[in-house]
């Protein structure tokens, strides 16, 4: 592996905060460790040294000799994993009203926690691998790809089962579920506020606003899902390639 | 066995020796680890343990503006405790580092 010195440095300090994080280390502690090798590379660069002499000749084993000396931090962690949880309640739930009705079993509420606490640790474990390997763009993208699909294939095995399995359910009344898609518009506001991206409003609108747009046309119902999903996947496509473009010229 | 093995528990000693001798920051210690021969030592495997003395308390830190300009470097300078531990240290190098020399001789 090859490093040219300011791209290796870049990409060395961005694969770490990545690790460190996955790894659930305190985010005050991360930039100060980062700060502190940065300052180093800075020093190394003016030497003609390049990123190799830094970490030596792998980068996992780098990555994981600074994580063993750094302590794991509960606390930041149970700041994040609350609102994280109410987003993806927040956005299956909307999704349900939206679509004819929330009707939940406990089943249904035992199994998406379980998808969640599945899915969490499986991008954690992806990032950490991600960053401490160097992996052609080709893999990564599979990797990520596989991974996507990987949550689409257990709610879909979750809505079979539910629908063979009988558990206690509730169903929503119409001003039920209004009341709690006003809720679920709420909190992705407030979690766009709080983490300072639009991510949070804009994904489930391009998600749900479609459909329930087209509710309103008199639009054949196939014709209805189709444009709903074309509409939703350009909408995504286009979106994240904005933002990729934005972040590149950053 | 791997050199980084062999040197983990004494590049701890070697540190804090490093920087008994005055205040100091990251580059400065492997430049000083590498004036002495030390070239085996991969720089950055400083850190790690710079991170276990700090969280030990043999170490505290402080972070001063350079004249170049720039964000502010971290100084590193032993505590009374990390003196301490340099001593017993020393001891202890002493005796092991006797005895491998003469096993190494071939006494």
């Amino acid at each position: 592996m090859t490093w040219n010195y300011q791209n290796g440095a870049r990409i060395f300090s961005k694969n770490l905060r990545v690790y460190l994080f996955s790894s659930g280390k305190n985010e005050h502690e991360i930039e100060k460790i980062i700060s502190e090798l940065e300052d180093h590379l800075m020093e190394a660069e003016k030497d003609g040294k390049d990123v190799e002499h830094l970490i030596g000749q792998s980068p996992k084993e780098y990555m994981e000799q600074l994580a063993g000396e750094m302590a794991f931090d509960l606390k930041g962690l149970l700041k994040y994993i609350p609102v994280l949880l109410i987003g993806v309640y927040a956005y299956i739930l909307l999704g349900n009203a939206v679509q004819g009705g929330i009707e939940y079993s406990l089943l249904k509420v035992i199994g998406d926690l379980t998808i969640f606490i599945i899915m969490m640790t499986l991008f954690a474990g992806s990032f950490k691998y991600v960053a401490s390997h160097t992996l052609s763009k080709t893999k990564e993208r599979i990797l990520f790809f596989l991974l996507g699909s990987i949550p689409v294939g257990l709610f879909v095995g979750l809505m079979f089962l539910d629908k063979t399995v009988d558990t206690p359910s509730i169903e929503f009344n119409p001003l039920g579920n209004a009341i709690t898609i006003g809720l679920c518009i709420l909190i992705f506001i407030a979690i766009s506020i709080w983490s300072k991206t639009w991510v949070s409003i804009i994904v489930p609108a391009i998600l749900y606003l479609p459909e329930v747009f087209l509710r309103m046309t008199p639009l054949d119902k196939e014709i209805q899902m189709i444009v709903s999903m074309v509409i939703m996947f350009g909408g995504l496509f286009l979106y994240f390639f904005l933002v990729n473009k934005q972040e590149k010229i950053r | 066995m791997s050199t980084s093995q062999i040197l983990k528990g004494i590049l701890e000693g070697c540190l804090l020796s490093i920087i008994s001798e005055g205040e100091t920051y990251g580059y400065e210690i492997t430049e000083k680890l590498n004036n002495r021969g030390l070239t085996m030592i991969s720089e950055g495997s400083i850190y790690p343990v710079l991170l276990r003395l700090k969280r030990e308390g043999l170490v505290e830190t402080t972070k001063k503006q350079v004249p170049s300009g720039g964000p502010k470097r971290k100084y590193y300078r032993l505590t009374e405790q990390g003196f301490e531990e340099l001593e017993i240290f020393k001891e202890k190098w002493t005796v092991i580092s006797n005895g491998v020399n003469q096993l190494m001789k071939g006494d």
